[in-house]
């Protein structure tokens, strides 16, 4: 993506957070919280007060939808790149700090006991983003054959890792009885399940950037 | 990793070459004809057999395995 698309992107991104967290103020305000706090829909009736949440979330979700889009179009485009020019795709090392959306994971703790909600336990995932920071290091060299042989040792390495956690982790849980709760224990098994996750994702670009600049310091040109 | 003497550094420096200029013939980076040349990366064939032809020298003579 280029500079001025980006800014694009993140000026609609911050425009809908803004027109979510408006909506939010306004319906809490003169609308009773309706659409804000958990609702039966099944006996919805439409109020024009809430026009404001409506439009705001749909506009919120057609803008999640193109930028999915638009992400999955950039990758298939670098993807090809790549293949052509047998290098590494140029990732931006300050989007490592993608990996702080990860603290969104928290959020489950919160939903879980206000209604229920456990899904939010999942964005535990995104601190596989992190791994963004050393894939940004690597970006723009070429691939040789040595580097190949890293990446695919990387992976192996990372796939042993994660495999041998979940199931250590699954072997404990599913005895059922850690928390005295089967529930509980489903809830750990979320998030036991999104951070192995995000490790698989860190992972092989750490690997891979340590595989490559051991004794760095030794390097010398000539 | 199998363990070999490499004595590229020895036929590269008798061609004249730097270790970019031999990295940029043979198609790989740098940093690979370093470990190469301290016997800590075994290459594929091709690539030693690219090496071999860049420096003009015997295969068996650059990686020697015991």
């Amino acid at each position: 993506m280029k500079k001025n698309q980006v800014k694009i992107w993140v000026g609609c991104g911050i425009f809908c957070i803004a027109a979510v967290l408006l909506s939010v103020w306004y319906a809490v305000t003169f609308n009773d919280s309706r659409l804000v706090t958990p609702m039966d829909f099944g006996s919805y009736s439409f109020n024009t007060k809430d026009l404001p949440m409506i439009l705001s979330i749909s506009l919120t979700c057609v803008y999640a939808l193109a930028l999915f889009i638009h992400l999955f179009i950039s990758v298939g485009k670098s993807k090809k790149n790549v293949a052509k020019t047998n290098m590494t795709r140029k990732v931006n090392p300050k989007l490592g700090f993608l990996g702080l959306l990860g603290f969104l994971g928290l959020a489950g703790f919160w939903t879980y006991s206000a209604m229920g909600a456990v899904f939010p336990f999942v964005f535990f995932l995104f601190f596989g983003f992190f791994g963004f920071f050393y894939e940004g290091k690597m970006s723009g060299i070429f691939m040789d054959e040595r580097f190949r042989e890293n990446v695919a040792r990387a992976q192996l390495n990372t796939y042993k890792i994660t495999f041998s956690i979940t199931l250590i982790a699954l072997v404990i849980l599913c005895q059922g009885r850690l928390f005295g709760s089967l529930e509980y224990t489903l809830i750990a098994t979320i998030i036991v399940l999104s951070l192995t996750l995000a490790l698989g994702i860190f992972l092989p670009e750490y690997l891979l950037y340590r595989y490559d600049h051991d004794d760095q310091t030794e390097e010398g040109g000539e | 990793m199998a363990e070999f003497e490499c004595r590229l550094k020895k036929y590269r420096q008798l061609k004249d070459l730097t270790q970019e200029q031999l990295a940029a013939q043979v198609g790989v980076r740098r940093e690979t004809i370093m470990r190469l040349e301290k016997a800590q990366y075994n290459p594929s064939l091709k690539l030693a057999i690219d090496i071999s032809r860049a420096v003009e020298a015997p295969i068996e003579e650059i990686f020697i395995f015991d």
